[in-house]
């Protein structure tokens, strides 16, 4: 019991952290707090399904449809809304309330144009995709079905989005430490005055990490279906919250130390569902509470107290 | 004497005539709220689209009749969107009494968002028709202001369920139960409810798993793990439609087979759960069978053949699914449209008396329509079904508890 | 002050002493109150210190279970009960003072957890016996809509004049010296930690007065009522609508964006929350500092 859930709470865990991930970038890159960023990931959940329902697209590659679609979304968005939010007095207050009042835009447009009513796509058609690539790397052919991890099995499609919360993790990190922009990013994330000093333009570094944020926000939204039961257009803020202890619990800026929130969040909520499971609810929120005390800045990064 | 006397009689007659055309509406107002956005959507929209099917089919009749004018009058539905949120629910209400003073006050689906309507209407002095707000909190003995129309109040649901378990389970080899349930009021009650039933039996079976967990989990990897570590016989599981979707999907998801397996809403909301899962998750599940699914003798309105016809012409393009929450709707219709034809006045307690004059007599497509001396609805219970693979391939829900409405025999374990 | 006292408070409460024999629906009229006390209360912790609490209604839900529980469990008589719902909400605060060691963004999240876990622990299941779990409160006994709709214009006059004091008051100056620059104020001798306790407490019961006659109007309701986020934001949207650190700017955006939420809500119910919605974004963007800054601008002195 207790080895099942530490290795379903590191499985869930993965896929929290790439929900988070995309929340840290925009917050870490431009102190902007996305509270819509449960509602992209909706909407990505609905694109997801609704390629699967229209046109029979199977979830893996609406990964990287949802991924490119979002980011063409978030580059217009960025520019729209946040350099004129950046002006005020007091950005980081009034980010909170401006995309509030977005994440009630997208709620009742999706409303509108899909229904209230639960919607989801079948489990096996993830479980397609990772039977063919576990064939591939066998050289058999692999049974759709659950997958064995150390003697326990778990769904196929928790395996899938493990994997590629895991990819996504690792590309947000390379994208970051191993591309000119991505150094430029970092520039802008340490001191946003001094980046604006030497000459780069902030706006362009700012729009392309919120239409990544976006785009990794729509691709998390993709495996909903398949990680959250079924998916509404109510979902959006209880995920938001979540997002959030996961980044507090990592820390801002890096998206190895989201991975890790990711994880932790996701072992401690298994243990807790596996042994106090009525309680298991109140975790996120005291764990997000107790870190920012003892330890404000996550588990590595940067002062967030004042006085 | 005998002159005066008939002219005040006279007099009497005409003036009672006169305020008979009168006091004549030109129209029977209907107030209601629904919640097109938020956590209660997914069950308000059927029920609201079920009320108003019934509205247009009366009115395309002229009206329902109403013997306090004897005439048909024109229903006219005044109806706001609360958005599941209580406090404007609450301010909504208020808005249907006092400013557009309604005749009939109908609350909105669930109990979340009936609840704040209770105090409300009892202090304005309207009858509350409650449509499918079960909470047991409700019905109390000093409120008469409130009638439940179109679900059983939430503690007796699981009675059918329980009974099976209890009287043929031990035969069949159940002794071992666990229990997972959602902790609100409509399933936290019906999971104390099953725990009192099989308790008072006393027949040898036992709960070896009894879990509560919030009612926005959406993850029962783990709490599914657990169960099969307490080795059941058979598997209880208390949810709203969201927690079945999400549970029912782990158990496929991990290839669990339960040998007896009992969801709520695979009966509830069988189109929304089958698109949701697909056809072969449902196979061999139990659940309560509801109005939607059994065939019942009706002595007043629309057989549910024919209502479901009716429900997917008028909506065909619509979001919403055809299940028990769109008959509820209906069904509160109905109760109105009887109660219009029996009431003596208009006067709310008037209207109370007609409703209870209905109770145990009023045969619809969502059974027996019979009220607890509060309000409560007891009649139309929820008899406890199985689906069974269909000749299609899509499962076939039949009914195996009570007896006397039973039409397959139970599959134990499962194949 | 006197003049404030005279030209805001004296109306307002008037307005809501006379509103209910001219408009029937009460309900909404309640709401208003119980609206305008939390978005001022909000705003003497936001507008005077620059908290931002997003789980505000922790302290609401607090005094509504703090008074329903004294009445169910006690039969204690509404008043007591309401003070007692009041300490509910001011003991979850001092218990939360650790909290504004946090800074900005990091505070709201934190206070919002905070709420939250208050919620999930009240509509425990295991916790039935003392708070009936997710069973929800029923009340039985004490309902009395006059006196409570009275109890709550006075909790809503006594808010009032708090804020109008902080606003002419040395200790709201201080509080706001604090909220421009702690060090500085701090080197002025102003007893930083002591002043943001102070407004961080008297935030708190204003909140936890406002839950308490929440229940004792409402008397039937469940956890996921009173600790609806929804009362967090609303508060939150009609002080920066109106304008922070003002007597006039939170009554402004009660009375304007809580009569067009009401009116689109009855009268366009299908747009409601994208126009709502819209409506906000609109307002961060184009008016951020409020409603109260249009007036600023062209010279007018807003109290």
């Amino acid at each position: 019991m207790f080895l099942y859930s530490l290795l379903a709470g590191f499985l869930f865990g993965l896929y929290f952290s790439l929900i988070g991930l995309g929340l840290n970038l925009v917050f870490s890159v431009m102190r902007v707090v996305n509270l819509a960023h449960g509602d992209f990931l909706m909407l990505g959940a609905f694109l997801a399904y609704w390629l699967f329902t229209l046109f029979a697209v199977n979830p893996v590659p609406a990964v990287a449809i949802a991924f490119a679609g979002f980011v063409i979304v978030g580059l217009p968005l960025y520019y729209l809304l946040v350099p004129r939010l950046l002006r005020a007095e007091n950005p980081e207050m009034l980010s909170f309330i401006l995309f509030f009042g977005l994440s009630q835009v997208i709620e009742a447009v999706t409303t509108i144009a899909f229904g209230t009513s639960e919607r989801s796509i079948p489990g096996d058609q993830l479980g397609r995709a990772v039977a063919v690539v576990a064939g591939l790397f066998a050289g058999h052919t692999v049974e759709n079905g659950p997958v064995e991890l150390l003697g326990n099995t778990f769904p196929a499609s928790w395996v899938a989005s493990g994997i590629v919360s895991g990819c996504a993790v690792l590309l947000v990190y390379l994208y970051l430490y191993r591309t000119r922009l991505g150094y430029l990013t970092r520039a802008v994330m340490d001191n946003r005055a001094e980046a604006i000093a030497t000459g780069i333009d902030v706006h362009r570094v700012c729009a392309v990490a919120f239409g990544i944020g976006i785009g990794l926000a729509a691709v998390a939204g993709v495996f909903a279906p398949f990680m959250l039961g079924s998916i509404t257009p109510a979902m959006g803020t209880e995920v938001t919250v979540t997002a959030f202890a996961v980044i507090v619990i990592g820390s801002l800026g890096n998206p190895l130390g989201t991975a890790f929130g990711g994880v932790i969040y996701g072992i401690s909520y298994m243990l807790m569902q596996s042994y106090y499971s009525s309680w298991a609810n109140v975790l996120p929120y005291v764990l997000l509470i107790v870190i920012l005390l003892l330890r404000p800045s996550g588990l590595l990064g940067r002062q967030v107290r004042r006085a | 004497m005998i002159r005066l006397s008939i002219i005040a009689a006279l007099l009497a007659s005409a003036t009672a005539a006169s305020v008979q055309a009168a006091q004549a509406p030109a129209e029977i107002k209907l107030g209601t709220l629904y919640a097109s956005s938020g956590r209660y959507a997914s069950i308000s929209m059927p029920v609201f689209d079920g009320l108003k099917l019934w509205i247009d089919q009366m009115n395309a009749q002229g009206g329902a009749y109403v013997k306090a004018y004897d005439k048909k009058i024109p229903l006219k539905l005044i109806a706001y969107d609360d958005q599941s949120n209580t406090a404007t629910a609450a301010t909504l209400y208020n808005q249907l009494i006092t400013q557009d003073k309604v005749d009939i006050l109908i609350s909105d689906s669930g109990s979340v968002l009936t609840s704040v309507a209770v105090p409300i209407a009892r202090d304005h002095k309207m009858l509350l028709i409650d449509q499918t707000g079960t909470g047991a909190t409700f019905f109390t003995p000093d409120n008469p202001y409130i009638a439940l129309m179109a679900d059983p109040v939430s503690s007796i649901w699981p009675k059918p369920l329980a009974d099976f378990i209890t009287h043929d389970g031990p035969a069949l080899g159940i002794k071992r139960v666990a229990m997972l349930y959602a902790t609100n009021d409509f399933t936290g009650t019906q999971a104390n409810s099953v725990r009192k039933f099989i308790k008072e039996a006393n027949s040898g079976v036992e709960i070896v798993f009894d879990t509560g967990v919030p009612t926005n989990t959406s993850n029962y990897t783990v709490l599914l793990n657990n169960i099969r570590a307490a080795n059941p016989d058979a598997v209880v599981h208390l949810g709203y439609a969201g927690n079945d979707i999400a549970f029912l999907r782990n158990v496929q998801d991990n290839g669990i087979k339960f040998k007896f397996l009992f969801c709520i809403y695979p009966g509830l909301e069988s189109e929304l759960l089958e698109k949701n899962l697909g056809k072969k998750a449902l196979d061999y599940v139990f659940t309560y069978v509801p109005s939607s699914a059994i065939h019942y003798q009706t002595n007043f309105g629309m057989s549910l053949r024919d209502y479901s016809g009716a429900w997917h012409k008028k909506y065909a393009n619509a979001h919403v699914e055809f299940g028990f929450n769109s008959v509820a709707g209906y069904t509160t219709g109905l109760v109105l449209e009887k109660t219009l034809a029996t009431a003596a006045s208009l006067d709310q307690l008037e209207l109370r008396k007609a409703i209870f004059s209905l109770s145990g007599n009023l045969k619809t497509l969502d059974g027996t329509f019979e009220l607890d001396a509060n309000g409560a609805q007891i009649g139309e219970i929820t008899p406890l079904g199985q689906f069974v693979p269909g000749k299609n391939g899509s499962p076939e829900l039949v009914t195996v508890w009570p007896h006397a409405v039973a039409n397959a025999k139970p599959i134990y374990p499962r194949p | 002050m006197a003049r404030h006292l005279l030209l805001i408070l004296l109306p307002v409460v008037a307005a809501f002493a006379i509103l209910p024999s001219v408009y029937t629906n009460h309900l909404m009229l309640f709401n208003f109150i119980i609206f305008m006390t939390l978005a001022q209360g909000l705003n003497v912790i936001y507008g005077f210190t620059g908290y931002l609490p997003f789980g505000y209604v922790g302290f609401f839900g607090a005094g509504s279970y703090g008074f329903s529980l004294m009445v169910i469990h006690l039969q204690a008589p509404p008043f007591v009960a309401l003070l007692i719902g009041a300490a509910a909400a001011v003991a979850l605060a001092l218990l939360l003072t650790p909290l504004l060691r946090l800074s900005g963004v990091y505070f709201s999240i934190a206070n919002l957890a905070a709420a939250l876990a208050v919620l999930q622990v009240v509509s425990n299941p295991n916790l039935e016996e003392i708070t009936k779990g997710p069973y929800g409160i029923s009340l039985r006994g004490v309902f009395n809509p006059t006196l409570s709709y009275g109890t709550a214009v006075a909790v809503l006059a006594a808010t009032l004049a708090l804020v109008i004091y902080l606003r002419n008051s040395h200790f709201g100056m201080a509080l706001k010296a604090i909220r421009e620059d702690p060090i500085s104020a701090g080197m002025a001798g102003i007893n930083v930690v002591r002043e943001r306790v102070v407004a961080w407490l008297l935030s708190a019961l204003i909140a936890g007065l406002a839950g308490g006659v929440f229940a004792w109007y409402v008397s039937v309701f469940y956890p996921e009522t009173v600790f609806s986020v929804e009362f967090s934001v609303f508060a939150i949207v009609f002080v920066l609508f109106g304008g922070n650190a003002t007597v006039i700017g939170p009554i402004l955006g009660v009375v304007i964006l809580y009569g067009i939420y009401n009116a689109v809500g009855i009268s366009t119910p299908q747009y409601f929350q994208l126009i709502y919605g819209v409506l906000i974004m609109g307002l961060v963007l184009f008016l951020p500092n409020g409603l109260v800054s249009l007036l600023q601008r062209w010279g007018i002195d807003v109290p």
